[in-house]
């Protein structure tokens, strides 16, 4: 029956579905939730993305019947709505259309997307059912999901980056979902203006990806950095490559939490918990580590971009991790685990390992959404707002059963505890770091990068293994620390506050501990979609569902281990992951299972325990070296603004106002004489004006014929003398509409003339102007002696004398004498003494170039309704050509 | 003699400028109001003139119909400043009527 369903549905609209649904049930929510009740909220928050999930399993089933046989090439879900609008790129129309793909990568996102934010939007109706904002909340979220469907499903950067932007508001509003709290609505704030930084990279490396690839398309972008049709004039593919891909990554660093712009995720923390764990632990911050992989064929291109995202990626991870381990809050925690986890991401995306830094998403997705909900439900249990102090609880085991398992389980996967899911994506990332160590042919990337990364992630892994259970051997075992407290539930008892928590805490409802048990089977089972290929010692194969899925969508990067056996890598990553779990929890056992406190706090230095507490400073640092001089800066502009803009633009301008108005007020004299005088001196005026006729002619010269258009007014009636000889020839005959004594007008308002030299009345020496207008120079019988400064430099043949050329007219002709100016006319330098040129030559001095042009002569008379009669006689530089064989060129 | 358009011309603008001149000595409104119409009359005159010379289109006359329209709204509205006026101020000169000013 589902193939009858398949046949007869475009799977293609389905994915403008996918999308549409939640978005359609975020305007419902935000418009109407707050007159509707909050089962009717609920009901379209969580149904809608339902629908939207059970619409992504669709897909991805029909997907994967897609899959083709043996070597053809894999065609993805994909459908083009509509030309969203076009640029135009080196005389080519790029048209951007808002065109949705769905391949293995995007489907693996979409599938996460909405089911986990399912499950989350689930735990939201128990978890939130106090709070009044409940619609708002429900609004925001899926305005939120169907944004990161946008990033996710897109096919170009543009739509990509709608969601992208989308996805950036959305975290804002919902970190800043109780911005009551001045605190909460800073961390909004800053998480905004952090990730604004990062956008800017986005748009830069989109701005080349363009301009390089000639389109917006990841499959064409993808297409031609494979095909080396990644060229810009002057620069050299590798370099563009570079350049585009850390802008990108600049980006990513911004969304996905890492060195240097991860300062913003813990500080997100302050939204409420559903929110951490679908938008700050599984969903949004893994967009950076998506779009490496979406465009990890231009990222293999690099091998400079790819070494910084391992770096970056490897010392996040540890620089996190080490956080982490001091910090009391079990959010705060989980923050920094988040940001260590997306360096592991990134660090396996530098050393080409997507698929295993893609498979760490989807596995971190589930364990990471069970932790915060955990978290969510712990802190809902013992009352706590905001955030909860792991040093005052303890002992949740047995008052939390159902919150403890699944807890318990997320921590083993993130550990890296063997067949749960967090270990085969960390062995695999642990794997691509040791190939890389071990590989014999990574031209394109140094082994050491290989070892470095490794070594980091070992260390990290390591210390993920002890700071996750020392926070669950704190939370839920031994005693419970806050049952002697006084404080009622619902008390504003925040993590650092100095009360405790409520004093008898209770189980959290269904619809809370519902999504927690599936996402923790999520949490063991997911990593078994990615079994490795080999297996450590014995070398036995296993299928590898994950890496086969995502074949067609990512680069491959294969390396030749050294010595030629594969298995030496498999199991260096294999021992050095389950050891760096067991010696995490291992120490943290005997550190804090059934302690209440932190012997790191009395055994370590003082001072480097309170460096890793106070998140090794980075905050104090950039408001030092980044803050500081901004606010400098605006403290200047500010003043320069109040005391220069204020003054001028509000003081002065209104002081002017003022003073013109009081002037004109005065003639307001309310005497209706004064009034009446003044109207009848208009009235006059006008009537003066109308008196007389206006001729206002005005020619238009098009080479040797001008046309000439007159004015037009009451009852005016024309007559023209073109060719200035005294006979007025238009109108002729049949065109007189009315005679006057000897005089015929016509009412023709324009005439036009073709000009012959017996018109010309003059001439006009024309000097080309290399800015502005053309100088004009009148000629007559007296030479005239050319202005140097017309002339502009270089214009004597010799530095000797500086004697310009002189210009007169005999007769029909311009005769030019040199002097010591270099003139060129007829094709070369003048010699002579004198040259002759008719009118029209063309004639250069020095730089400047010249022209002779006639003038000629034209009159017009206007007469009115009143019998006036106006005369007007106009001068007209027309443009002639020379007369054949006397053409004289201009020599360059 | 024939009467042609300059006739009625030159009768159009005695009776304007007896209007104008008028409207600008005289301090009482009703007077005022009546060069008004004055002035109304005498281009009401011109356009059924040159209507009269061009028979064929009838912009003059429908001009003119509009001007008398226009006129009897505005004595309507004129008269009732009068009397309002005149409660006010227990005249109707309008010299007394200056409050509107700066």
């Amino acid at each position: 029956m589902l193939e009858q369903i398949f046949d007869n549905f475009a799977v293609e609209r389905m994915l403008l579905w996918i999308v549409l649904l939640p978005l359609a049930g975020a305007v419902v929510n935000g418009l109407f939730g707050r007159f509707a009740d909050r089962q009717m909220v609920g009901l379209v928050g969580v149904g809608t993305i339902g629908l939207s999930f059970f619409l992504a399993v669709v897909a991805f089933l029909r997907l994967l019947d897609m899959q083709p046989e043996g070597d053809a090439e894999f065609v993805p879900l994909q459908y083009s709505f509509y030309e969203w609008f076009s640029i135009h790129l080196r005389g080519r129309a790029v048209p951007i259309d808002i065109a949705f793909v769905f391949d293995a990568l995007s489907g693996v996102m979409t599938l996460v997307v909405t089911g986990i934010g399912l499950l989350i939007h689930i735990y939201s109706l128990g978890y939130m059912s106090h709070d009044r904002s409940f619609a708002r909340f429900f609004a925001y979220l899926n305005l939120f999901s169907a944004s990161m469907l946008v990033l996710v499903l897109a096919g170009n950067l543009p739509v990509m980056f709608i969601g992208w932007e989308g996805v950036g508001l959305c975290s804002y509003l919902l970190i800043g979902f109780w911005y009551e709290t001045p605190a909460y609505a800073a961390a909004g704030r800053k998480a905004f203006v952090v990730n604004r930084i990062g956008d800017f990279g986005v748009l830069i490396g989109m701005f080349i990806l363009v301009a390089v690839a000639g389109s917006f398309d990841f499959a064409s972008i993808n297409h031609s950095s494979y095909s080396g049709a990644f060229t810009l004039a002057g620069w050299e593919a590798g370099t563009l490559a570079t350049v585009a891909c850390l802008f990108i990554f600049l980006g990513c660093t911004g969304k996905s939490a890492q060195i240097p712009l991860y300062v913003w995720l813990p500080d997100a923390m302050a939204g409420p918990t559903p929110v951490s764990a679908l938008i700050h632990a599984a969903t949004m911050v893994t967009a950076g580590v998506y779009l490496c992989c979406r465009l990890s064929p231009v990222f293999v291109q690099s091998p400079v971009a790819m070494s910084v995202v391992a770096v970056v990626g490897t010392l996040t991870a540890l620089v996190a991790a080490t956080i982490a381990v001091a910090q009391r809050e079990m959010k705060k925690i989980l923050a920094y685990s988040t940001v260590s986890q997306l360096g592991f991401m990134f660090a396996a995306v530098g050393v080409g390992a997507f698929a295993a830094g893609f498979f760490h998403v989807f596995t971190h997705a589930f364990f990471k959404a069970c932790l915060f909900l955990g978290a969510g439900s712990v802190m809902h249990a013992v009352g706590a707002h905001g955030d909860a102090d792991i040093f005052k609880l303890g002992g949740l085991r047995s008052i939390l059963p159902r919150t403890h398992i699944t807890f318990l389980l997320s921590c083993c996967a993130i550990a890296g505890v063997p067949m749960f899911s967090g270990f085969f994506s960390k062995d695999e990332i642990l794997l691509g770091a040791a190939q890389l160590g071990v590989a014999s042919d990574a031209a394109f990337l140094s082994p050491s990068i290989g070892w470095f990364v490794f070594g980091g992630l070992a260390i990290a892994a390591t210390l993920t293994a002890f700071y996750m259970f020392r926070l669950y051997f704190l939370t839920f075992t031994g005693e419970y620390r806050s049952a002697g407290a006084s404080d009622g539930h619902g008390s504003e008892a925040h993590g650092s506050g100095e009360h405790g928590y409520d004093a008898s805490p209770h189980e959290s409802p269904a619809s809370m501990t519902g999504p927690l048990v599936v996402l923790g089977v999520g949490a063991v089972c997911v990593g078994w979609l990615g079994l490795p290929h080999l297996l450590p010692f014995t070398g036995a194969h296993l299928p590898h569902v994950w890496g086969e899925w995502l074949k067609p969508a990512l680069a491959h990067v294969e390396f030749t281990p050294a010595g030629g056996d594969p298995l030496t890598a498999v199991n260096i990553a294999f021992i050095a992951g389950v050891s760096a779990m067991a010696v995490g929890i291992g120490l943290a056992y005997s550190m804090y299972a059934n302690k209440s406190s932190d012997p790191i706090a009395s055994g370590a230095p003082a001072s480097l325990y309170s460096f890793l507490q106070d998140k090794w400073r980075v905050d104090e640092l950039y408001a030092a070296v980044v803050l500081r001089p901004v606010k400098g800066l605006a403290r200047i502009c500010a003043w320069i603004d109040q005391t220069f803009v204020d003054v001028l633009l509000t003081k002065v301008t209104s002081g002017l106002v003022t003073l013109s108005s009081f002037i004109l007020t005065r003639a307001q004299t309310g005497v209706m004489h004064a009034y009446g005088f003044v109207m009848a001196l208009g009235v006059a005026g006008l009537m003066l004006w109308f008196w007389s006729p206006h001729p206002d002619v005005m020619p238009v010269v098009k080479g040797q014929n001008v046309e000439f258009t007159a004015g037009r007014g009451l009852g005016y009636e024309y007559r023209w003398d073109l060719n200035a000889d005294g006979t007025f020839e238009v109108p002729s005959g049949e065109h007189a509409s009315s005679t006057f004594g000897s005089k015929t007008f016509g009412s023709e308002t324009s005439a036009s003339h073709r000009y012959t030299p017996d018109d010309f009345r003059g001439f006009i020496l024309v000097a080309a102007a290399i800015l502005g207008e053309d100088i004009e120079i009148p000629l007559s019988e007296h030479a005239v002696v050319l202005d140097p400064e017309v002339l502009g430099p270089d214009w004597q043949v010799s530095g000797d004398a500086a004697l310009p050329p002189a210009v007169r007219v005999e007769g029909n002709e311009v005769v030019i004498r040199p002097n010591s100016a270099a003139v060129y006319a007829r094709g070369k330098l003048v010699s002579e003494k004198e040259v002759r040129l008719p009118a029209g030559s063309r004639l250069r001095i020095g730089q400047v170039p010249m022209r002779i042009a006639p003038v000629v002569q034209a009159t017009l008379e206007v007469r009115n309704a009143f019998g006036n009669v106006a005369r007007e006689t106009v001068d007209v530089t027309i443009d002639v050509a020379a007369p054949a064989g006397a053409r004289a060129e201009v020599v360059r | 003699m024939s009467i042609g358009v300059g006739e009625y011309l030159a009768l159009a603008s005695v009776l304007f400028g007896t209007g104008a001149v008028g409207f600008l000595v005289r301090r009482n409104l009703l007077i005022q109001l009546m060069s008004i119409e004055l002035m109304l009359n005498a281009v009401n005159v011109v356009w059924v003139a040159f209507n009269r010379f061009y028979p064929e289109r009838h912009d003059g006359q429908i001009m003119a119909f509009f001007v008398v329209a226009i006129a009897a709204a505005e004595a309507a509205v004129g008269l009732a400043i009068v009397i309002s006026l005149y409660r006010l101020r227990k005249t109707v000169e309008t010299d007394k009527a200056d409050a509107l000013r700066h």
